[in-house]
């Protein structure tokens, strides 16, 4: 980055800081719980927006915190829309599976929508400073970077998969802006592809290290080779899968923060670790399954905290723009529902 | 609207801006409007009722914003809730006891407990109930298509030996209320090993290696008893019903859409299905076990079979442990086949 406009003299580096508190956080997310448990769900999408608020309240930069403003009047709409589509793609997966493939060409038109106006409706719900933030991809950029892309990658048998990774990092940091000052970012996708084979390794180790393992405890306890094998596969298939995907996950975010700017004088800067980031994600699921979902709290405030004290913004001291039009609403249809399809969306 | 005697102080922002300066927040003296003054230079001001005063949650800071775009911004939470006059949010204070908390962690339990135990077995029998006869053949006809030529082969059996297991089929058939709906499928499936399963129309299929395991053809009587059980009670249909009710239930009472295919919320649901699963199986086998006394069979005999069953397959090395099991551990379901239904 030779363009950098600021020596290191004149520039400041504010770290983020996450301050919530697991006590606090876990009277707030059960008592919103209990309340949507009551309400058969429906107060489900208030009891989002409280936590969300909750989450973001308590990242700051400096003296001031992130703020969320979404109305849960439309996330709950969102969600009605939502649980009708997953109610028609199961009944027709079960009842009319002649149709299934139709029915898959009109989600892969309707995705790129999702994924836009869900990104759309996050960033125009989100303040910093009495500042909003909003998104300006488009259908075009989205239907690029969400199914040409995969398509590509699917083609190539995944080989060209960090360029699809790449090619959704630009459309969703690009696209987005923290009131008149636009994000960039450019990534070296040599970096990404060492990222990948990084984790593919990762994977693969605990798949060999769990049968080694097997083969060892039933050659000591005398116990038949396959099935003792299969019962010690299962989980070190799950702790693979969970630990490559959240050193990715981790690395791939640190390296776009690392080479993402904020309109001409702010810069990010981020040492996340993969390995980590990895061992936090997969000890918080362990305590949160072992505690019944009591311990979930905790595990998301540590989360946050670690990930808020690796990520940095550099630039003047004082963080401050002027702009004018707040844009209002978006729609929260598209994010309750690429949630219920799990589409993991967003940076 | 009384007057208040204190005044919130906090941060500022104009319009459109993030520049902000220390300011202070007052009523006006005749209580119908919100002033922010900074070192008595006034900076905004509206009609209180025009403001929007952001809940109380935890100890984040409370937002003020005026109708223009102007935010004030304090810490002073109890200041914002004097200034509310007791209108501050039931919510806030529900989350700020611990009793509270307590009572909400008890409503919780109960609630996903009543889900799990009744809420989606009892709506997935309703409308399993429901569902017409059509769907099933359906379902059916698409669950033989896709199992036919793969892990379902033509049978091998002799047509004396299948024409004996029709007959003992054909008068188990005869013990349930609607006996013609009924109809049995021989299939040769090494893949599969000794077994038999329902499907929803009523078509049962049996598998060589299960005909060929039988010692005793009183020993299918059984088999054949426990398959029309799950028949006429729709487990099938259940199953199919259960598998999109646990994770949409999940996702409601977790509150969170994207909870769904998260792994940590995977994991309990297909616990979940075994245990309907295994009580499923279990009702199969106490209608057996009922019917089979009542016509003078022993159900000990389905007993030796299944455990026969059991060391065909453990032997060729998959054996789930029972809690994730789809069906009960077979030492119990003998245990209860022998003695009755009291074990």
């Amino acid at each position: 980055m030779d363009t950098k406009p600021l020596t290191p003299e004149s520039s400041a580096r504010h770290t983020f800081r996450f301050e919530g508190s697991a006590g606090e956080y876990f009277k707030i997310w059960i008592v919103n719980l209990a309340l949507s448990v009551v309400t058969l769900g429906i107060f489900s999408a208030w009891a989002k927006v409280r936590s969300k608020r909750y989450l973001y309240g308590n990242t700051f930069i400096g003296a001031h915190a992130f703020d969320y403003h979404a109305q849960p009047l439309r996330i709950l709409l969102g969600r009605a829309i939502a649980v009708t589509l997953i109610l028609i793609y199961s009944l027709t997966l079960v009842f009319a599976k002649q149709f299934i493939g139709l029915l898959y060409l009109i989600f892969g038109i309707a995705l790129p929508w999702l994924a836009m106006s869900s990104l759309r409706f996050s960033a125009r719900n989100t303040s910093y400073r009495n500042i909003r933030f909003d998104f300006e991809g488009d259908y075009g950029g989205a239907f690029a970077a969400y199914i040409l892309w995969q398509g590509l990658a699917a083609i190539t048998l995944f080989i060209a998969f960090p360029f699809a990774h790449r090619a959704r990092d630009y459309y969703t940091i690009n696209n987005h802006c923290f009131g008149s000052m636009p994000f960039s970012a450019e990534i070296p996708v040599g970096e990404l592809y060492l990222i990948y084979l990084a984790g593919l390794g990762a994977f693969l180790s605990f798949i060999v290290g769990g049968a080694l393992l097997g083969l060892g405890f039933s050659w000591l306890t005398l116990r038949p080779v396959l099935s003792t094998v299969t019962a010690v596969e299962i989980p070190a298939y799950v702790l693979g899968f969970l630990t490559a995907a959240s050193f990715v996950g981790a690395r791939t975010l640190d390296l776009a923060l690392n080479n993402t700017r904020l309109g001409k004088a702010f810069w990010f800067e981020s040492r996340l670790s993969g390995l980590r980031m990895a061992w936090i994600v997969t000890s918080n699921l362990v305590v949160s399954l072992v505690t019944l979902g009591l311990l979930y709290p905790w595990a998301r405030v540590r989360r946050a905290r670690y990930m808020a004290s690796c990520i940095s913004v550099v630039g003047p001291a004082e963080l401050d723009i002027s702009q004018a039009a707040i844009p209002a609403g978006g729609s929260a249809v598209g994010e309750e529902i690429a949630g219920f399809f799990d589409v993991d969306f967003g940076l | 609207m009384s007057i208040l005697a204190s005044e919130l102080s906090g941060f500022y922002f104009p319009p459109g801006s993030s520049r902000c300066q220390g300011a202070l927040a007052h009523f006006s003296p005749d209580g119908e409007t919100l002033r922010v003054t900074a070192n008595g230079a006034l900076l905004t001001e509206a009609a209180a009722r025009d403001v929007r005063i952001s809940s109380r949650l935890g100890v984040l800071s409370r937002k003020l914003e005026f109708p223009g775009g102007g935010l004030f911004e304090t810490r002073d939470n109890d200041g914002v809730d004097a200034l509310l006059e007791g209108r501050s949010s039931v919510l806030a204070r529900m989350e700020g006891s611990w009793r509270l908390t307590l009572a909400s962690l008890a409503v919780v339990v109960a609630g996903v407990a009543w889900l799990g135990y009744y809420g989606v077995p009892t709506g997935a029998h309703w409308l399993a109930m429901r569902t017409p006869p059509a769907v099933a053949r359906v379902i059916t006809a698409e669950t033989l298509a896709a199992m036919d030529n793969r892990v379902l082969l033509p049978t091998h059996l002799p047509a004396a030996r299948q024409s004996d297991i029709l007959g003992r089929f054909q008068r188990v058939a005869r013990w349930q209320p609607d006996s013609r709906r009924y109809l049995l499928l021989f299939r040769n499936a090494p893949d599969i090993g000794p077994n038999a399963f329902a499907l929803p129309d009523g078509r049962v299929v049996i598998t060589d290696q299960l005909a060929e395991m039988s010692r005793n053809d009183e020993e299918l009587d059984g088999v054949f008893a426990h398959e029309m059980s799950h028949v006429i009670h729709a487990h099938g249909l259940q199953s199919v019903y259960q598998a999109s009710l646990v994770p949409a239930a999940i996702a409601f009472v977790t509150g969170d859409a994207s909870q769904a295919g998260h792994i940590a919320t995977i994991l309990p649901g297909i616990l979940l299905q075994a245990a309907y699963s295994r009580g499923f199986e279990q009702q199969a086998d106490d209608d057996a076990n009922a019917e089979l006394r009542a016509h003078g069979e022993d159900p000990g005999r389905l007993a030796n079979l299944l455990e026969r069953m059991e060391q065909a397959t453990c032997t060729k090395g998959v054996c789930l442990p029972s809690w994730l099991g789809s069906h009960p551990q077979t030492v119990a379901r003998a245990l209860r086949l022998r003695h009755g239904l009291t074990h």
